[in-house]
């Protein structure tokens, strides 16, 4: 038996974890949702900022399942069950989250040392953060036909969402994030692991620190999150082609009501039948 | 003033948990009756396909306003729990309408509108129709449509168990924050320094219950993953049997078809107008 293994969990445990995150996060984001902000100001006060629960998980346990669960659990508590799902943009959501959290969760070799429990929370919100905020410019972008040619436009979005991600960064970034897994993580560190029935992590446990591989996939998964939103730029020639469908002919589009009046009727027909048959 | 007044009303009153609790249940539990509910999933979720994706990419205006006019009935037809129609409303107008503001602050006119109109009319268009699947559905019927589409296991697992867990965990919270309460002494708040460390006390209280929580429930889930073990779950969720068996429940009726149907009318009929103008 070696005594340095390495902290790695059984598939089960990563489950546990899984659900663990999901739960916390997904809770925590339903309440953000429902909390209405206010502002004074310009500054916007809200209680926005829950990724200190994920990330004092990722740094304590597997960050992969944890980074993973945060991303679920937001996606279902706080989008599916209260209907506010917004197709694509998830998508975006869910992979920087996913990033951001893991990332944290790795830089952190000793959660007993709070310095780099720090440096990795700000770390974790930065680039979360950041890519949000590329995304979110250029879906206003792609969106809006003939972005430039609107007087006011280009910068309005860019001072909106840089000043969003300011705001976010410097206000909720250090007192909803930085503070409270200061907080959180040197005080379960010891007692939530015994509880999933691991082994807490420390420098000789931890897994290897970030290599060139774990680098190259978010960097893929960011370029997939920015390709997600610029499935709108493909959307432009879509636009195009639909214009020139619509200008040759409304024949055609007689010919798809009517073809809708009859896929109606048929289907009336159908349930009048099955009626019959029933009775 | 109106600031200060703003300032005084505090996290924990607005978060009236009870409150929200009993939304949000409503809205995940008491519309299992509604015309959109009794829908299969598979179907409404090709319906979300077209409503949630096309809008984004036409800026044909009758178009627009055909399709939002549409998902705006069969919302009324879910019967959405108020609260998140209040949330939506807020969402669309916060965005664009906050854009607007600013882009008249940078010296755009009045030709602002129009395109910012377009993207309105998108925006909720496809929340509606996300409004209109993911509240009226309930989440179990939902998560077997996902699975049948072949969405990975974790996803339609974690949205049935959402569904189960969140009173309990809601409830737990509220005990934990109402606890922390008892036990704590709260700063006098008749001044404005006093009520600007009123709410830092509020905020602290609430990240200080994290730590009971996340205990609490991390003992939670490992019994429910040990649970899961003991039924076989990781091997039952890769096999092909068990997924059939776990999904011979859904059926297509005559009613979603007729469903597709009107829809499908419906956005002929707008295309039509659209070519007319």
């Amino acid at each position: 038996m070696t005594t340095t293994q390495k902290q790695s969990a059984t598939q089960s445990q990563k489950l546990m974890v899984f659900v663990l995150t999901m739960a916390l996060y997904g809770l925590a984001t339903l309440f953000t949702e429902l909390i209405p902000s206010f502002q004074v100001g310009i500054v916007e006060f809200s209680v926005e900022y829950f990724l200190f629960i994920p990330l004092t998980l990722a740094m304590l346990f597997d960050p992969m399942s944890a980074a993973l669960g945060a991303a679920t659990g937001e996606l279902v508590f706080s989008e599916i069950m209260l209907g506010q799902f917004g197709g694509l943009g998830e998508l975006e959501k869910f992979i920087t989250v996913t990033i951001g959290v893991y990332i944290a969760g790795r830089l952190v070799r000793d959660p007993r040392n709070r310095k780099m429990v720090g440096i990795a929370a700000y770390a974790g919100v930065l680039i979360q953060q950041g890519l949000g905020t590329i995304v979110d410019i250029l879906k206003v972008q792609l969106a809006v036909e003939d972005f430039e040619a609107v007087a006011g436009l280009p910068e309005s979005v860019f001072a909106t969402e840089g000043f969003a991600f300011l705001n976010d960064v410097l206000f909720s970034g250090i007192l909803f994030c930085l503070l409270p897994t200061l907080y959180l993580v040197p005080k379960l560190h010891g007692k939530i692991e015994p509880l999933l029935g691991m082994q807490p992590r420390t420098a000789e446990t931890c897994l290897d620190p970030i290599g060139a591989k774990a680098i190259l996939g978010c960097a893929v998964a960011a370029v997939a999150a920015i390709a997600a939103e610029l499935l709108a730029t493909s959307g432009l020639s879509l636009i195009d082609w639909e214009a020139d469908w619509a200008e040759s002919g409304t024949a055609i589009a007689v010919g798809i009501v009517v073809a809708a009046v009859i896929a109606v009727a048929a289907v009336l027909a159908m349930r009048a039948l099955t009626r019959k048959s029933a009775a | 003033m109106r600031m200060l007044d703003k300032l005084s009303e505090n996290i924990l009153d607005k978060l009236s948990i009870d409150f929200l609790r009993n939304q949000v249940l409503k809205n995940a539990y008491g519309n299992d009756d509604t015309v959109i509910a009794a829908l299969d999933a598979r179907m409404l979720l090709v319906w979300y396909l077209f409503f949630g994706l096309v809008p984004w990419f036409v800026n044909d205006i009758p178009f627009l306003i055909g399709c939002f006019l549409l998902v705006a009935v069969t919302t009324m037809l879910a019967r959405v729990a108020g609260l998140v129609l209040f949330l939506f409303g807020v969402g669309v107008f916060a965005q664009t309408g906050y854009l607007l503001l600013v882009t008249l602050l940078f010296g755009g006119d009045a030709s602002a509108i129009a395109p910012l109109l377009v993207l309105t009319l998108k925006v909720a268009t496809v929340s509606l129709a996300s409004i209109t699947i993911f509240s009226g559905l309930d989440p179990d019927k939902l998560a077997n449509g996902l699975m049948w589409y072949g969405c990975p296991e974790r996803l339609s697992f974690s949205i049935s168990y959402a569904y189960r867990m969140l009173p309990m965990l809601m409830e737990e919270f509220q005990n934990v924050l109402l606890s922390y309460r008892l036990r704590g002494n709260a700063p006098a708040h008749d001044t404005l320094s006093g009520k600007i460390r009123y709410l830092i006390y509020q905020v602290k209280v609430i990240m200080h219950a994290f730590y009971p929580l996340m205990l609490n429930t991390a003992k939670r889930s490992r019994t429910t993953v040990e649970v899961l073990e003991i039924k076989g779950y990781r091997y039952a969720a890769v096999n092909q049997e068990v997924k059939k068996m776990k999904l011979a429940s859904m059926k297509v009726t005559n009613n979603d078809l007729l469903f597709l149907s009107v829809s499908f009318l419906w956005v002929a009929v707008t295309v039509l107008i659209s070519t007319l103008i």
